[in-house]
Parts: structure tokens; C-alpha cells; sequence
């Protein structure tokens, strides 16, 4: 049915909207981390999202030609970017000028990002709503 | 779902000869059949989905949320089902003879 796609649609781009809000929470919860299990200081993580074409990639083929596609995320990437140096010749981690590598994370970034992820979750829910809507308008064409 | 539009059923009926209106009549029934089947199944996925977010093995709420949609959908368009195929059989039967 045409409405349960709109469904499906949505739905995956919820799921990928709450692993890009883990991601940022786990951004933000080592803001400060200095420690890895890899070594060095935390790295910045980033979501990577693609159109999906499953599951409903074949089933449209024939009649929209793909025009509709849901997302996923395929990847969790680790920033390259080099750790910020802080000068806290305190710091257990400090090197011998005293500089420490603190995780590269900007907090206004991943605030910004966390309400965009906010954001784009509430507006799948009223596609949700809208669709559900449109169905029960439907329905009312009998009575 | 198979085909029930007025149309179609009516088509059915003009090329229905006495032998062949007992398949057009299960046609009809296996339709409906068919289609609350759908509607039972939706709910007892609901049913699960609701089952298994108590239990903690969800990984998504908005899933468990829609898929109580649409079973909530499915159940709404059988019971507009219902009310228009027991409102055909009352006009049936205020039929005059």
C-alpha cells in the first residue's frame, strides 16, 4: 500500500537521525577525553548517510523509477582532523612543553548539529502524521 | 488485495452463468478473506512490537509507534468494510419482490 511507504520512508529516516544523535551524545560525553583505547585523545565521529534502495527499491522500480528512497547510515566516520593542542603542563597527559591533545570538538557544532538531528526526527514524525491523516480523511469518504 | 471494485464485480456477475456463479462467490469471500487476514496480522505484529518494547529488546520507539498505526489504519478500513457490506445487505433486503 502507497500510504505504508510513506511509512517505511519515514521510519528509516528517523532511525538514521536517532544514530546521528547517539553519535553527537558520544561526541559530547568526550568532550574531555583525553584517553583512548587507540591512543591519543578521542577523535570527533560523524555520521555518513546514503539513499537506501532496499527493501522497496525493486517495488518502485517499475513504477516510479526510484523516485522515492529512504536513508541509512553506512558508515560512522572518525575526523582526521588534528587534536587541539592546550597548554596545561598539569594535566597527567602533558608532553614535555606541556601541552596537552584535547578531543577535536567544536561544542556550538555539535549543539547545531543536535538540534538539526532534532529537527529533521520531528519533521519525519508529521510526514507520519500527514500520511496517517490523509488515510483516515480516506476513510471518511463513506460515511 | 484482489480487485472489488464495483466494476469488476459487476462485470463478474454479467458473465456469471449458473454453473459459474459459485467461483464468482468465492472470489468475493476469498477477498474479504484475504483482507481481514491482512488486518489480523497487522495487529498481532502491533501486539509484538509492543510486547517486545516492554521487554527491552526494541531498538526503535517510532517503530513500535507505527506499526500500532497501522494496525490502529487497518482496523478502521475493515470496519468500514463491515458497515458498507451490511448496509448493501439491508438494501437487499428492503427490496421489494
Amino acid at each position: 500500500m502507497d500510504l505504508f511507504d510513506s511509512f517505511k520512508i519515514a521510519s528509516s529516516a528517523m532511525k538514521a537521525q536517532r544514530i546521528r544523535l547517539n553519535t553527537i551524545s558520544s561526541n559530547l560525553a568526550n568532550i574531555e577525553t583525553t584517553r583512548t583505547p587507540e591512543g591519543g585523545p578521542y577523535r570527533k565521529r560523524a555520521v555518513v548517510f546514503q539513499s537506501s534502495e532496499t527493501p522497496f527499491g525493486q517495488q518502485l522500480e517499475q513504477s516510479l523509477k526510484g523516485a522515492e528512497q529512504g536513508v541509512e547510515v553506512t558508515a560512522i566516520q572518525v575526523s582526521q582532523e588534528p587534536p587541539k593542542m592546550v597548554h596545561n603542563p598539569s594535566h597527567p597527559d602533558a608532553d614535555e612543553q606541556g601541552f596537552v591533545a584535547m578531543p577535536n570538538i567544536n561544542l556550538l557544532e555539535e549543539m547545531a548539529d543536535m538540534t538539526s538531528a532534532t529537527r529533521a526526527y520531528e519533521a519525519n514524525v508529521t510526514v507520519i502524521k500527514s500520511a496517517k491523516r490523509m488515510a483516515l480523511k480516506a476513510l471518511e469518504i463513506g460515511s | 488485495m484482489k480487485d472489488i471494485t464495483l466494476v469488476s464485480q459487476l462485470q463478474s456477475l454479467q458473465s456469471s452463468r449458473p454453473e459459474a456463479a459459485p467461483k464468482a462467490a468465492a472470489g468475493f469471500a476469498e477477498a474479504l478473506g484475504q483482507a481481514i487476514q491482512d488486518v489480523n496480522r497487522q495487529q498481532v505484529e502491533a501486539d509484538q512490537a509492543v510486547q517486545k518494547l516492554q521487554t527491552g529488546g526494541a531498538e526503535n520507539l517510532h517503530e513500535v509507534m507505527i506499526a500500532m498505526e497501522k494496525a490502529d489504519i487497518s482496523l478502521r478500513l475493515t470496519v468500514q468494510m463491515r458497515n458498507k457490506i451490511v448496509d448493501a445487505y439491508q438494501e437487499i433486503m428492503r427490496m421489494q419482490v
